[in-house]
Protein backbone atom coordinates (compact mmCIF):
# COMPACT_ATOMS: atom_id res chain seq x y z
CA UNK A 1 0.00 0.00 0.00
CA UNK A 2 1.28 3.41 -0.91
CA UNK A 3 2.08 5.57 2.09
CA UNK A 4 -0.43 8.42 2.15
CA UNK A 5 -1.26 11.07 4.70
CA UNK A 6 -4.51 9.35 5.54
CA UNK A 7 -2.98 5.97 6.11
CA UNK A 8 -0.33 7.57 8.33
CA UNK A 9 -3.03 9.30 10.37
CA UNK A 10 -5.03 6.07 10.56
CA UNK A 11 -1.96 4.20 11.81
CA UNK A 12 -1.28 6.92 14.38
CA UNK A 13 -4.84 6.88 15.73
CA UNK A 14 -4.82 3.10 15.71
CA UNK A 15 -1.62 2.95 17.75
CA UNK A 16 -2.95 5.48 20.26
CA UNK A 17 -6.10 3.44 20.76
CA UNK A 18 -4.11 0.24 20.98
CA UNK A 19 -2.05 1.77 23.79
CA UNK A 20 -5.14 2.93 25.63
CA UNK A 21 -6.67 -0.53 25.17
CA UNK A 22 -3.62 -2.22 26.64
CA UNK A 23 -3.65 0.10 29.69
CA UNK A 24 -7.35 -0.63 30.20
CA UNK A 25 -6.65 -4.34 29.79
CA UNK A 26 -4.10 -4.44 32.58
CA UNK A 27 -6.45 -2.45 34.83
CA UNK A 28 -9.19 -4.98 34.10
CA UNK A 29 -6.88 -7.90 34.85
CA UNK A 30 -6.14 -6.56 38.33
CA UNK A 31 -9.78 -5.82 39.13
CA UNK A 32 -10.73 -9.33 40.37
CA UNK A 33 -7.93 -9.09 42.93
CA UNK A 34 -9.27 -5.77 44.19
CA UNK A 35 -12.86 -6.94 44.67
CA UNK A 36 -11.90 -10.53 45.65
CA UNK A 37 -13.71 -12.12 42.75
CA UNK A 38 -14.01 -15.90 42.38
CA UNK A 39 -10.91 -17.82 43.45
CA UNK A 40 -9.19 -14.69 44.73
CA UNK A 41 -11.14 -14.41 47.97
CA UNK A 42 -8.10 -14.68 50.17
CA UNK A 43 -4.78 -12.89 50.37
CA UNK A 44 -1.82 -15.01 49.33
CA UNK A 45 0.46 -13.37 51.88
CA UNK A 46 0.05 -14.61 55.43
CA UNK A 47 0.32 -12.40 58.48
CA UNK A 48 3.34 -12.65 60.79
CA UNK A 49 2.29 -15.01 63.59
CA UNK A 50 1.83 -12.85 66.66
CA UNK A 51 -1.12 -11.56 68.72
CA UNK A 52 -1.74 -8.66 66.30
CA UNK A 53 -2.45 -11.00 63.43
CA UNK A 54 -4.31 -13.33 65.90
CA UNK A 55 -1.96 -16.14 64.96
CA UNK A 56 0.42 -17.86 67.35
CA UNK A 57 3.46 -20.04 66.97
CA UNK A 58 1.16 -23.08 67.26
CA UNK A 59 -0.56 -22.05 64.03
CA UNK A 60 2.65 -22.64 62.09
CA UNK A 61 2.81 -25.71 59.84
CA UNK A 62 3.58 -29.02 61.59
CA UNK A 63 6.97 -29.46 59.95
CA UNK A 64 8.07 -25.82 60.22
CA UNK A 65 11.73 -25.52 61.14
CA UNK A 66 12.05 -23.15 64.06
CA UNK A 67 14.83 -22.88 66.63
CA UNK A 68 16.46 -26.23 67.53
CA UNK A 69 16.00 -27.94 70.86
CA UNK A 70 17.95 -30.91 72.19
CA UNK A 71 16.46 -33.14 74.88
CA UNK A 72 19.70 -33.93 76.68
CA UNK A 73 18.15 -36.83 78.64
CA UNK A 74 17.67 -38.72 75.38
CA UNK A 75 20.81 -37.48 73.64
CA UNK A 76 23.47 -40.17 73.24
CA UNK A 77 26.29 -37.82 72.24
CA UNK A 78 26.85 -39.76 68.99
CA UNK A 79 27.85 -36.57 67.10
CA UNK A 80 25.84 -37.55 64.01
CA UNK A 81 24.29 -34.07 64.02
CA UNK A 82 27.71 -32.45 64.23
CA UNK A 83 28.80 -34.46 61.19
CA UNK A 84 25.65 -33.73 59.23
CA UNK A 85 25.66 -29.99 59.84
CA UNK A 86 26.73 -28.19 56.64
CA UNK A 87 27.41 -24.89 58.42
CA UNK A 88 29.24 -26.54 61.34
CA UNK A 89 27.27 -24.76 63.98
CA UNK A 90 26.87 -27.72 66.35
CA UNK A 91 29.60 -28.57 68.82
CA UNK A 92 29.30 -31.79 70.84
CA UNK A 93 31.67 -33.05 73.51
CA UNK A 94 30.98 -36.17 75.47
CA UNK A 95 32.87 -38.34 77.96
CA UNK A 96 32.25 -41.51 79.92
CA UNK A 97 29.58 -41.01 82.50
CA UNK A 98 28.82 -42.77 85.76
CA UNK A 99 29.95 -46.06 84.25
CA UNK A 100 31.67 -47.10 81.03
CA UNK A 101 28.37 -47.89 79.24
CA UNK A 102 26.97 -44.42 79.77
CA UNK A 103 27.84 -41.20 77.94
CA UNK A 104 27.92 -37.84 79.62
CA UNK A 105 27.23 -35.10 77.02
CA UNK A 106 29.12 -32.28 78.62
CA UNK A 107 28.84 -29.79 75.75
CA UNK A 108 26.06 -29.49 73.20
CA UNK A 109 26.20 -25.97 71.69
CA UNK A 110 24.20 -24.79 68.69
CA UNK A 111 25.41 -21.51 67.23
CA UNK A 112 22.26 -19.92 65.77
CA UNK A 113 24.30 -17.15 64.21
CA UNK A 114 25.57 -19.79 61.77
CA UNK A 115 22.63 -22.21 61.66
CA UNK A 116 20.76 -22.23 58.35
CA UNK A 117 17.79 -24.24 59.65
CA UNK A 118 18.21 -26.90 57.00
CA UNK A 119 17.03 -29.67 59.30
CA UNK A 120 19.76 -32.17 58.34
CA UNK A 121 20.82 -32.60 61.99
CA UNK A 122 17.27 -33.50 63.00
CA UNK A 123 17.14 -36.12 60.24
CA UNK A 124 20.47 -37.54 61.36
CA UNK A 125 19.51 -37.75 65.04
CA UNK A 126 19.00 -41.46 65.86
CA UNK A 127 17.50 -41.16 69.39
CA UNK A 128 15.26 -38.32 68.18
CA UNK A 129 16.38 -35.94 70.88
CA UNK A 130 17.18 -33.05 68.54
CA UNK A 131 14.00 -31.42 67.23
CA UNK A 132 12.83 -28.24 65.61
CA UNK A 133 10.53 -26.23 67.84
CA UNK A 134 8.00 -23.71 66.55
CA UNK A 135 9.86 -20.85 68.19
CA UNK A 136 11.08 -18.40 65.59
CA UNK A 137 11.99 -15.24 67.51
CA UNK A 138 15.63 -15.73 68.48
CA UNK A 139 16.98 -12.20 68.14
CA UNK A 140 19.76 -11.18 70.55
CA UNK A 141 21.77 -8.04 71.22
CA UNK A 142 25.17 -9.73 70.97
CA UNK A 143 26.41 -12.52 68.73
CA UNK A 144 27.62 -14.77 71.62
CA UNK A 145 24.05 -14.72 73.00
CA UNK A 146 22.95 -16.59 69.89
CA UNK A 147 24.67 -19.78 71.09
CA UNK A 148 22.23 -22.17 72.73
CA UNK A 149 23.83 -24.58 75.20
CA UNK A 150 22.11 -27.86 75.99
CA UNK A 151 25.09 -29.74 77.47
CA UNK A 152 25.29 -31.01 81.03
CA UNK A 153 28.57 -29.24 81.74
CA UNK A 154 32.01 -30.67 82.56
CA UNK A 155 32.17 -33.56 84.99
CA UNK A 156 33.46 -32.38 88.36
CA UNK A 157 34.64 -34.19 91.44
CA UNK A 158 31.24 -33.55 92.97
CA UNK A 159 29.57 -35.57 90.20
CA UNK A 160 31.91 -38.48 90.72
CA UNK A 161 31.27 -38.51 94.46
CA UNK A 162 27.54 -38.45 93.84
CA UNK A 163 27.73 -41.34 91.35
CA UNK A 164 29.81 -43.38 93.74
CA UNK A 165 27.17 -42.80 96.45
CA UNK A 166 24.39 -43.80 94.04
CA UNK A 167 26.19 -46.96 92.97
CA UNK A 168 26.49 -47.90 96.64
CA UNK A 169 22.76 -47.37 97.16
CA UNK A 170 21.90 -49.09 93.83
CA UNK A 171 19.93 -46.14 92.43
CA UNK A 172 19.64 -45.03 88.84
CA UNK A 173 21.49 -41.85 87.88
CA UNK A 174 19.05 -40.82 85.12
CA UNK A 175 21.73 -40.60 82.42
CA UNK A 176 20.84 -42.36 79.19
CA UNK A 177 22.91 -45.42 78.33
CA UNK B 1 -5.17 39.65 47.52
CA UNK B 2 -8.37 38.77 49.28
CA UNK B 3 -11.71 39.98 48.10
CA UNK B 4 -14.58 40.53 50.48
CA UNK B 5 -16.77 37.89 48.88
CA UNK B 6 -14.18 35.22 49.64
CA UNK B 7 -13.50 36.09 53.23
CA UNK B 8 -14.22 32.64 54.59
CA UNK B 9 -11.31 32.88 56.96
CA UNK B 10 -12.70 36.20 58.28
CA UNK B 11 -16.00 34.50 59.05
CA UNK B 12 -14.26 31.58 60.78
CA UNK B 13 -11.93 33.74 62.83
CA UNK B 14 -14.79 36.03 63.91
CA UNK B 15 -16.84 33.08 65.02
CA UNK B 16 -13.86 31.89 67.07
CA UNK B 17 -13.77 35.26 68.87
CA UNK B 18 -10.86 37.04 67.17
CA UNK B 19 -11.18 40.81 66.68
CA UNK B 20 -12.55 41.84 63.32
CA UNK B 21 -10.00 44.46 62.36
CA UNK B 22 -7.00 42.20 61.74
CA UNK B 23 -4.78 43.16 58.80
CA UNK B 24 -5.43 41.45 55.49
CA UNK B 25 -2.05 39.75 55.26
CA UNK B 26 -2.59 38.09 58.63
CA UNK B 27 -5.84 36.61 57.40
CA UNK B 28 -4.07 35.37 54.28
CA UNK B 29 -1.31 33.73 56.33
CA UNK B 30 -3.82 32.11 58.67
CA UNK B 31 -5.80 30.90 55.66
CA UNK B 32 -2.77 29.33 54.00
CA UNK B 33 -1.55 27.67 57.19
CA UNK B 34 -4.98 26.34 58.09
CA UNK B 35 -5.54 24.96 54.58
CA UNK B 36 -2.17 23.23 54.78
CA UNK B 37 -2.68 21.85 58.29
CA UNK B 38 -6.35 20.92 58.14
CA UNK B 39 -6.78 19.90 54.50
CA UNK B 40 -3.50 19.02 52.82
CA UNK B 41 -1.69 17.12 55.60
CA UNK B 42 -4.66 14.91 56.63
CA UNK B 43 -5.34 14.22 52.95
CA UNK B 44 -1.72 13.20 52.56
CA UNK B 45 -1.93 10.72 55.42
CA UNK B 46 -5.24 9.32 54.26
CA UNK B 47 -4.14 8.99 50.64
CA UNK B 48 -0.84 7.33 51.46
CA UNK B 49 -2.76 4.75 53.53
CA UNK B 50 -5.43 4.21 50.87
CA UNK B 51 -2.80 3.96 48.16
CA UNK B 52 -0.89 1.26 50.02
CA UNK B 53 -4.03 -0.68 50.85
CA UNK B 54 -5.29 -0.45 47.28
CA UNK B 55 -1.93 -1.54 45.89
CA UNK B 56 -1.91 -4.45 48.35
CA UNK B 57 -5.40 -5.53 47.32
CA UNK B 58 -4.50 -5.36 43.63
CA UNK B 59 -1.49 -7.59 44.25
CA UNK B 60 -3.27 -10.07 46.60
CA UNK B 61 -1.26 -8.87 49.59
CA UNK B 62 -2.38 -7.69 53.03
CA UNK B 63 -0.86 -4.21 53.19
CA UNK B 64 -0.26 -2.21 56.37
CA UNK B 65 -2.06 -3.90 59.27
CA UNK B 66 0.13 -3.52 62.35
CA UNK B 67 -0.08 0.09 63.54
CA UNK B 68 -3.55 0.82 64.84
CA UNK B 69 -6.77 -0.79 63.64
CA UNK B 70 -6.21 -2.15 60.11
CA UNK B 71 -2.94 -0.22 59.94
CA UNK B 72 -4.63 3.19 60.02
CA UNK B 73 -1.81 4.82 62.00
CA UNK B 74 0.85 3.73 59.51
CA UNK B 75 1.31 7.23 57.96
CA UNK B 76 2.04 8.70 61.41
CA UNK B 77 4.48 5.90 62.21
CA UNK B 78 6.22 6.47 58.86
CA UNK B 79 6.48 10.18 59.57
CA UNK B 80 8.17 9.65 62.93
CA UNK B 81 10.46 7.02 61.46
CA UNK B 82 11.66 9.47 58.81
CA UNK B 83 11.98 12.36 61.27
CA UNK B 84 14.30 10.48 63.61
CA UNK B 85 16.70 9.42 60.87
CA UNK B 86 20.12 10.98 60.86
CA UNK B 87 20.93 13.22 57.92
CA UNK B 88 23.97 13.10 55.72
CA UNK B 89 27.00 15.05 56.86
CA UNK B 90 28.24 16.29 53.50
CA UNK B 91 25.07 18.20 52.75
CA UNK B 92 25.92 21.40 50.86
CA UNK B 93 24.23 24.77 51.26
CA UNK B 94 23.26 24.65 47.58
CA UNK B 95 21.09 21.62 48.17
CA UNK B 96 19.44 23.36 51.12
CA UNK B 97 18.81 26.41 48.97
CA UNK B 98 17.24 24.52 46.12
CA UNK B 99 15.24 22.25 48.35
CA UNK B 100 13.72 25.31 50.01
CA UNK B 101 13.09 27.05 46.66
CA UNK B 102 11.48 23.88 45.39
CA UNK B 103 9.30 23.63 48.49
CA UNK B 104 8.29 27.29 48.45
CA UNK B 105 7.34 27.12 44.78
CA UNK B 106 5.27 24.08 45.53
CA UNK B 107 3.35 25.51 48.43
CA UNK B 108 2.83 28.88 46.78
CA UNK B 109 0.03 27.09 44.91
CA UNK B 110 -1.80 26.86 48.23
CA UNK B 111 -2.81 30.49 47.68
CA UNK B 112 -4.62 29.64 44.45
CA UNK B 113 -6.04 26.30 45.53
CA UNK B 114 -9.82 26.45 45.07
CA UNK B 115 -11.54 24.55 47.88
CA UNK B 116 -15.14 25.79 47.72
CA UNK B 117 -17.23 28.76 46.66
CA UNK B 118 -16.25 30.57 49.87
CA UNK B 119 -12.71 29.19 50.10
CA UNK B 120 -11.01 30.76 47.10
CA UNK B 121 -8.27 33.17 47.99
CA UNK B 122 -7.32 34.41 44.52
CA UNK B 123 -10.22 34.66 42.11
CA UNK B 124 -9.15 36.69 39.10
CA UNK B 125 -9.58 36.24 35.36
CA UNK B 126 -6.26 34.41 35.21
CA UNK B 127 -6.27 32.49 38.51
CA UNK B 128 -6.39 29.16 36.66
CA UNK B 129 -2.96 29.86 35.18
CA UNK B 130 -1.23 30.67 38.45
CA UNK B 131 -0.54 27.01 39.37
CA UNK B 132 1.43 26.67 36.12
CA UNK B 133 3.79 29.40 37.17
CA UNK B 134 4.39 27.51 40.40
CA UNK B 135 4.82 24.25 38.55
CA UNK B 136 7.51 25.76 36.31
CA UNK B 137 9.37 27.25 39.27
CA UNK B 138 9.00 23.89 40.99
CA UNK B 139 10.64 22.21 38.00
CA UNK B 140 13.47 24.74 38.09
CA UNK B 141 13.98 24.15 41.80
CA UNK B 142 13.91 20.38 41.34
CA UNK B 143 16.36 20.53 38.44
CA UNK B 144 18.83 22.71 40.33
CA UNK B 145 18.42 20.53 43.43
CA UNK B 146 19.51 17.61 41.26
CA UNK B 147 22.39 19.51 39.66
CA UNK B 148 23.69 20.75 43.03
CA UNK B 149 24.04 17.20 44.32
CA UNK B 150 27.11 16.66 42.15
CA UNK B 151 26.17 13.09 41.30
CA UNK B 152 25.08 11.16 38.23
CA UNK B 153 21.54 10.38 39.46
CA UNK B 154 21.15 14.02 40.48
CA UNK B 155 22.31 15.34 37.12
CA UNK B 156 20.20 13.02 35.03
CA UNK B 157 17.23 13.26 37.36
CA UNK B 158 17.29 17.05 37.24
CA UNK B 159 17.49 17.22 33.48
CA UNK B 160 14.79 14.58 33.09
CA UNK B 161 12.44 16.41 35.44
CA UNK B 162 12.97 19.63 33.47
CA UNK B 163 12.33 17.82 30.17
CA UNK B 164 9.15 16.27 31.53
CA UNK B 165 7.86 19.58 32.84
CA UNK B 166 8.47 21.36 29.56
CA UNK B 167 6.79 18.55 27.63
CA UNK B 168 3.82 18.36 29.97
CA UNK B 169 3.04 22.05 30.31
CA UNK B 170 2.16 22.49 26.62
CA UNK B 171 -0.77 20.03 26.40
CA UNK B 172 -1.84 20.98 29.92
CA UNK B 173 -2.17 24.65 29.00
CA UNK B 174 -3.95 23.91 25.72
CA UNK B 175 -6.46 21.53 27.28
CA UNK B 176 -6.98 24.05 30.07
CA UNK B 177 -8.20 26.53 27.45
CA UNK B 178 -11.01 24.11 26.55
CA UNK B 179 -12.67 24.64 29.92
CA UNK B 180 -12.45 28.41 29.51
CA UNK B 181 -14.07 28.07 26.09
CA UNK B 182 -17.06 26.42 27.76
CA UNK B 183 -17.37 28.57 30.87
CA UNK B 184 -16.38 31.86 29.24
CA UNK B 185 -13.98 32.76 32.05
CA UNK B 186 -10.97 31.51 33.94
CA UNK B 187 -12.28 32.55 37.32
CA UNK B 188 -12.61 29.61 39.68
CA UNK B 189 -16.10 30.83 40.58
CA UNK B 190 -17.17 31.08 36.92
CA UNK B 191 -15.80 27.61 36.18
CA UNK B 192 -17.78 26.21 39.10
CA UNK B 193 -20.95 28.06 38.13
CA UNK B 194 -20.83 26.71 34.57
CA UNK B 195 -21.14 23.20 35.99
CA UNK B 196 -23.53 21.47 38.36
CA UNK B 197 -23.96 18.70 40.91
CA UNK B 198 -25.05 15.89 38.61
CA UNK B 199 -22.48 14.33 36.27
CA UNK B 200 -24.28 15.38 33.07
CA UNK B 201 -23.72 19.01 34.07
CA UNK B 202 -19.96 18.49 34.37
CA UNK B 203 -17.63 19.92 31.77
CA UNK B 204 -16.09 16.53 31.07
CA UNK B 205 -19.40 15.14 29.77
CA UNK B 206 -20.47 18.33 27.97
CA UNK B 207 -19.15 17.13 24.63
CA UNK B 208 -16.62 14.60 23.29
CA UNK B 209 -13.94 17.26 22.91
CA UNK B 210 -14.12 18.12 26.59
CA UNK B 211 -13.72 14.41 27.33
CA UNK B 212 -10.51 14.39 25.28
CA UNK B 213 -9.40 17.60 26.97
CA UNK B 214 -10.01 16.01 30.38
CA UNK B 215 -7.92 12.92 29.62
CA UNK B 216 -5.13 15.04 28.16
CA UNK B 217 -5.22 17.40 31.15
CA UNK B 218 -4.95 14.58 33.69
CA UNK B 219 -2.12 12.82 31.84
CA UNK B 220 -0.16 15.98 31.13
CA UNK B 221 -0.38 16.84 34.82
CA UNK B 222 1.14 13.47 35.66
CA UNK B 223 3.97 14.26 33.22
CA UNK B 224 4.36 17.84 34.43
CA UNK B 225 4.73 16.93 38.09
CA UNK B 226 6.35 13.49 37.52
CA UNK B 227 3.64 11.50 39.27
CA UNK B 228 3.36 7.71 38.82
CA UNK B 229 2.82 6.06 36.35
CA UNK B 230 4.47 8.80 34.27
CA UNK B 231 7.38 9.46 36.66
CA UNK B 232 10.32 8.38 34.52
CA UNK B 233 12.23 11.49 35.67
CA UNK B 234 12.36 10.14 39.22
CA UNK B 235 12.66 6.48 38.28
CA UNK B 236 14.02 4.20 40.99
CA UNK B 237 15.35 1.45 38.77
CA UNK B 238 17.72 3.26 36.42
CA UNK B 239 18.72 6.49 38.20
CA UNK B 240 18.04 5.56 41.85
CA UNK B 241 15.18 8.00 42.24
CA UNK B 242 16.94 10.81 40.34
CA UNK B 243 16.78 14.03 42.33
CA UNK B 244 15.61 12.24 45.46
CA UNK B 245 18.51 9.76 45.42
CA UNK B 246 20.58 11.91 47.76
CA UNK B 247 17.77 12.88 50.12
CA UNK B 248 17.42 11.13 53.46
CA UNK B 249 15.35 11.44 56.58
CA UNK B 250 13.37 14.61 57.04
CA UNK B 251 14.53 16.08 53.74
CA UNK B 252 13.24 13.02 51.96
CA UNK B 253 9.94 13.25 53.82
CA UNK B 254 9.70 16.91 52.79
CA UNK B 255 10.35 15.96 49.18
CA UNK B 256 7.96 13.01 49.19
CA UNK B 257 5.22 15.01 50.82
CA UNK B 258 5.78 17.69 48.20
CA UNK B 259 5.26 15.09 45.51
CA UNK B 260 2.03 14.04 47.15
CA UNK B 261 0.96 17.66 47.36
CA UNK B 262 1.62 18.14 43.64
CA UNK B 263 -0.55 15.15 42.88
CA UNK B 264 -3.24 16.43 45.25
CA UNK B 265 -3.40 19.98 43.93
CA UNK B 266 -3.42 18.79 40.34
CA UNK B 267 -6.37 16.50 41.16
CA UNK B 268 -8.20 19.33 42.93
CA UNK B 269 -7.72 21.58 39.90
CA UNK B 270 -8.87 18.83 37.56
CA UNK B 271 -11.99 18.27 39.62
CA UNK B 272 -12.75 22.00 39.65
CA UNK B 273 -12.16 22.35 35.92
CA UNK B 274 -13.81 19.21 34.61
CA UNK B 275 -15.62 17.21 37.28
CA UNK B 276 -18.23 19.62 38.59
CA UNK B 277 -16.04 21.53 41.06
CA UNK B 278 -17.64 21.78 44.53
CA UNK B 279 -21.20 22.15 43.22
CA UNK B 280 -23.84 20.73 45.54
CA UNK B 281 -27.48 20.31 44.45
CA UNK B 282 -28.90 23.79 43.80
CA UNK B 283 -31.66 23.55 46.42
CA UNK B 284 -29.16 22.55 49.12
CA UNK B 285 -26.97 25.56 48.36
CA UNK B 286 -29.93 27.95 48.25
CA UNK B 287 -31.53 26.70 51.47
CA UNK B 288 -28.23 26.72 53.36
CA UNK B 289 -27.45 30.24 52.19
CA UNK B 290 -30.97 31.39 53.08
CA UNK B 291 -30.58 29.88 56.53
CA UNK B 292 -27.31 31.75 56.99
CA UNK B 293 -25.38 28.50 57.45
CA UNK B 294 -22.47 29.59 55.29
CA UNK B 295 -19.91 27.65 57.30
CA UNK B 296 -21.89 24.42 56.97
CA UNK B 297 -22.12 25.05 53.24
CA UNK B 298 -18.37 25.66 53.01
CA UNK B 299 -17.68 22.42 54.87
CA UNK B 300 -20.08 20.39 52.71
CA UNK B 301 -18.56 21.84 49.55
CA UNK B 302 -15.06 21.04 50.78
CA UNK B 303 -16.02 17.45 51.64
CA UNK B 304 -17.72 16.89 48.29
CA UNK B 305 -14.74 18.35 46.42
CA UNK B 306 -12.29 16.24 48.40
CA UNK B 307 -14.34 13.07 47.86
CA UNK B 308 -14.21 13.57 44.10
CA UNK B 309 -10.51 14.41 44.32
CA UNK B 310 -9.75 11.21 46.22
CA UNK B 311 -11.79 9.23 43.70
CA UNK B 312 -9.75 10.66 40.84
CA UNK B 313 -6.47 10.07 42.69
CA UNK B 314 -7.36 6.45 43.48
CA UNK B 315 -8.25 5.92 39.83
CA UNK B 316 -4.80 7.16 38.83
CA UNK B 317 -3.19 5.02 41.54
CA UNK B 318 -5.02 1.99 40.18
CA UNK B 319 -3.65 2.64 36.68
CA UNK B 320 -0.19 3.32 38.11
CA UNK B 321 -0.06 0.14 40.18
CA UNK B 322 -0.98 -2.30 37.42
CA UNK B 323 1.05 -0.79 34.59
CA UNK B 324 4.79 -0.67 34.20
CA UNK B 325 6.53 2.65 34.62
CA UNK B 326 7.40 4.30 31.31
CA UNK B 327 10.91 5.41 30.45
CA UNK B 328 11.49 9.15 30.45
CA UNK B 329 12.04 9.31 26.68
CA UNK B 330 8.83 7.35 26.13
CA UNK B 331 7.02 9.82 28.35
CA UNK B 332 8.26 12.96 26.56
CA UNK B 333 7.71 11.25 23.21
CA UNK B 334 4.15 10.38 24.18
CA UNK B 335 3.55 13.90 25.51
CA UNK B 336 4.78 15.72 22.42
CA UNK B 337 3.44 13.32 19.83
CA UNK B 338 0.15 12.20 21.34
CA UNK B 339 -1.01 14.50 24.13
CA UNK B 340 -0.15 17.75 22.33
CA UNK B 341 -1.95 16.96 19.03
CA UNK B 342 -4.92 15.64 20.95
CA UNK B 343 -5.07 18.79 23.08
CA UNK B 344 -5.07 20.97 19.94
CA UNK B 345 -7.76 18.74 18.45
CA UNK B 346 -9.82 19.12 21.62
CA UNK B 347 -9.36 22.90 21.66
CA UNK B 348 -10.46 23.31 18.03
CA UNK B 349 -13.40 20.97 18.56
CA UNK B 350 -14.49 22.59 21.80
CA UNK B 351 -14.26 26.05 20.22
CA UNK B 352 -16.34 24.98 17.22
CA UNK B 353 -18.85 23.35 19.57
CA UNK B 354 -19.11 26.52 21.67
CA UNK B 355 -19.48 28.64 18.52
CA UNK B 356 -22.19 26.31 17.20
CA UNK B 357 -24.10 26.57 20.47
CA UNK B 358 -23.76 30.36 20.45
CA UNK B 359 -25.23 30.78 16.98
Amino acid sequence: MKESVFSAIALYVQSVFRGAWSIAGSCKTALPYLIRWGDLKKEVTEGYPDPISSKTADDLPTRSRGLLFNDIDRCTGCRECETACPSRCIRVESEPGSDQAKVWVSVFDIDFSRCIFCGLCVEACQPGSLVHTKQYEGAAYAVPDLVASFGRGQITEEHRNKWAMMRKLGESDGVAP
Amino acid sequence: MMTSENSWIVAWSNSLGFPEALPQWLYAVVALVSVFVFVVVPSGGLMSYLERKLAADLQARVGPNRTGPAGLLQPIADLFKLLQKESRVDWSWKENLWLSVHTMALYSTLAVLPLGSMAVLVNTEMSVFLPFWSALVLALGTMLLGLSQNSVPGWFGGIRVAAQTLAGSFPALISLLCTGVRSGSFRWSALAESQGFSPWEWTVFANPFQMVAFSVFVMSGLVLLAIPPLDGGLSMSDIHGGVSSHLYGRRLSLFQFGRFYGFFFWSVITVVLFLGAWDLPAQVTVSLKAGGANQVLALLELIWLLLKTFGLMLLIVWVAKVNSRSRVDQITDFTWKVLSPFSLFALVGASLWAGWRAI
